[in-house]
């Protein structure tokens, strides 16, 4: 097991500032996410790792080693690519043993291993085929044992359950984790689908042009989101996001948008750091609504009936609002409806910044 | 019926086109294996004897050769000047493709250039070569240099094959442990199998055909097929259907070796599909 370290990683392309001043420490075993949207610098981070890039600015550290200037095939890294770049003129035996070959482990030994770790991701009835006639599957966990036959101390994967359906992709969520708790290797994953990175990692990395928006485990990432840009990503449905202003009473602060008002509670109050002049952004999470309850007016817009939950669009002035309810509610469009939400959970922006108004905790 | 008359326009356009060509080709398959006396293109009999050059020596003025050391020079300088071309368009081709260097566009530029400048222009530039390196008048020395005409568009050739390739299968092969060297060799090189052979029987083509060279840079005892072929058309006698055998025997190792491969050749390395 390794840890990693990333002090200040910086890596340019011309004027695009693909990574931008990363920090991060990655604890030996754990699994990791680096999540954020198509283009935010997670393959150019993945890949300066595996030493493929020179950082522009900064280091990389393996354990206590600065790695900065070892080429890739010294990493000792197994990794995995969102295409799987399998060998197409070897078959999958020859594939998965490639690198313990080029270590010039005898035949037998890599035969051995080569044929555990394919029995240990199911593939041992393939090892005579070449990639072309694989399903993608198949390719995938191919390309996974390949990254694993030599116990590498780190493993990347690239968005490696992309390429699935949806069905496969939840499976291999649940056994990748599985895996990757049981080899206990230090695990960096990349995805821009904030469900799996919710499910699997230890801890979520969330980027947003190369900068870095937020560190912390799914939970802190759902319940104390560090900016707006983390609110809107992390959870689905997304978070609702308001304008807003706080008014500042005798020891009443209150929360005015065009449509409703209400005093924060005293917890909140607590957590503020402070109050800007030029307003907020309230946010309040979809299930955090309560329907047919409550003093605020509305509209239902839109009904999307999800199985065990309804999301329900309502039209309140000029909002709208998403809320997640139980399917029973049975409401019909356009019925007047009465709603609140769950104070003590709402969340505060700075309208200029995007930064939470709370204190860390 | 006119419309039947119409469809058939066109064949009779090209095989009036094509008529002289084929008259030419049939003529030269007769004469080779005919003998006596000509009616027009037809010989008066059919027979191996214009063939006599196989067990025969070959003679003309007072020097004399077999045809098996002038097809064994020919080889020769067709399959090192193949070879060359093959490694060095191979080496340089990965190069320009996969990795960074400062003045790497001004190459490939530079390389389109030589490519358009006509080889008979170098040649004395080559001679001059080819005699301080002490590989004037001989046969790879020789081979060499014409590999040098080649190897420009080679280049551009080879970086096409490269290019196909997914850069991730080569970082793959890097985080497996690979080299540089290990990836050309042990990915890139099986991949671009077809096209090894390609450029391989590019090279060695023109090698195959080449005059000049090997008239010019090669002593005159020294016969390569096209030299020989050469020396017998300078003869005072000509023997028609003697050379028409000889220019048979010239054409068989190109052209069954284009027959052979025709169908590698034609699998150019597509990647796509599902994630290869
Ligand atoms: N080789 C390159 N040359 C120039 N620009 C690049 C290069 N690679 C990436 N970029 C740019 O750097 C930025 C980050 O790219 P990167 O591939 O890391 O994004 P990503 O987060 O992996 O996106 P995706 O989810 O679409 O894979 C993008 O703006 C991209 O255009
Ligand atoms: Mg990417």
């Amino acid at each position: 097991m390794m840890k990693v370290t990333l002090r200040n990683l910086c890596k340019y392309f011309q004027q695009i500032k693909a990574v931008d001043g990363l920090n991060l420490e990655i604890a030996a075993g754990e699994f990791l996410a680096l999540l954020g949207p198509s283009g935010c610098g997670k393959t150019t981070t993945l890949l300066t790792i595996a030493g493929f890039y020179k950082p522009d600015q900064g280091e990389i550290y393996f354990d206590e080693q600065l790695v900065n200037d070892l080429p890739p095939r010294l990493r000792n890294i197994g990794m995995v690519f969102q295409s799987y770049a399998l060998y197409p003129h070897m078959n999958v035996l020859d594939n998965i043993a490639f690198p313990l070959k080029l270590q010039k482990v005898p035949k037998s030994e890599w035969k051995a291993r080569a044929i555990e770790i394919a029995k240990l991701l199911e593939i041992a009835d393939l090892l005579d085929r070449k990639p072309g006639q694989l399903s993608g599957g198949q390719q995938q966990r191919v390309a996974l044992a390949r990254a694993l036959v030599r116990n590498p101390k780190l493993l990347l994967l690239d968005e490696p359950l992309s390429n699935l359906d949806a069905k496969l992709r939840i499976f291999m969520r649940a056994e990748l984790k599985r895996l990757q708790k049981e080899l206990g290797i230090t695990t960096i994953f990349v995805t821009h689908d904030q469900i799996e990175a919710m499910t699997m990692a230890d801890r979520i990395v969330v980027l947003r042009e190369g900068r870095l928006q937020q560190v912390g485990t799914p939970d802190e990432l759902y319940d104390s989101p560090a900016n707006v840009f983390v609110a809107s990503f992390i959870g689905t449905p997304p978070m609702n996001l308001l304008d807003a202003e706080i008014e500042v009473g005798k020891g009443d602060y209150r929360v005015k948008t065009s449509h409703f008002s209400f005093s924060l509670p005293k917890e909140i109050v607590a957590k503020i750091k402070y109050i800007p002049s030029h307003g907020v952004v309230l946010g309040i999470r979809p299930e955090d609504l309560i329907i047919g309850e409550g003093n605020i007016r509305g509209l239902v817009y839109v009904v999307e009936p999800l199985g065990r939950d309804e999301l329900v669009t309502l039209e309140a002035g000029d909002m709208r609002l998403k809320a997640l309810v139980p399917s029973r509610l049975r409401i019909g469009l356009n019925d007047k409806i009465e709603f609140s939400f769950s104070v003590e959970r709402v969340h505060l922006f700075d309208k200029e910044t995007g930064k939470s108004l709370y204190k860390e905790a | 019926m006119t419309k039947k008359t119409g469809a058939a326009f066109p064949y009779v356009l090209l095989v009036l086109v094509a008529a002289p060509f084929i008259t030419m080709y049939v003529g030269f398959f007769l004469r080779a294996f005919g003998e006596g006396p000509q009616l027009g293109i037809f010989p008066e009999r059919f027979g191996l004897s214009n063939f006599s050059f196989l067990w025969e020596p070959i003679t003309w003025g007072l020097a004399e050769t077999t045809i098996w050391v002038a097809l064994a020079n020919t080889i020769l300088f067709a399959s090192v000047s193949g070879a060359v071309v093959t490694v060095v368009c191979m080496l340089a081709g990965y190069a320009v493709s996969r990795i960074e260097f400062k003045g790497k566009n001004t190459f490939l530029v530079l390389q389109l250039f030589l490519h358009a400048v006509p080889g008979q222009i170098l040649l004395i530039a080559i001679f001059f070569l080819l005699y301080y390196l002490h590989l004037l008048h001989k046969i790879p020395g020789i081979a060499l240099a014409r590999a040098s005409l080649e190897i420009p568009l080679g280049v551009w050739m080879t970086k096409g094959f490269f290019d196909a390739i997914p850069w991730d299968v080569e970082r793959a092969a890097m985080i497996d442990g690979c080299t540089r060297l290990q990836v050309w060799y042990k990915i890139f090189l099986p991949l671009v199998k077809p096209g090894v052979a390609a450029v391989f029987i590019w090279g060695f083509l023109f090698a195959w055909h080449d005059f000049i060279y090997v008239y010019t840079l090669l002593p005159g005892t020294a016969k390569l097929m096209s030299t020989l072929i050469q020396s017998l058309l300078a003869t005072e006698v000509i023997d028609y259907g003697y050379l028409a055998a000889m220019s048979l025997l010239y054409m068989l190792p190109p052209l069954t070796l284009f027959v052979l491969l025709q169908r590698a050749l034609l699998k150019v390395p597509i990647f796509g599909g599902k994630g290869i």
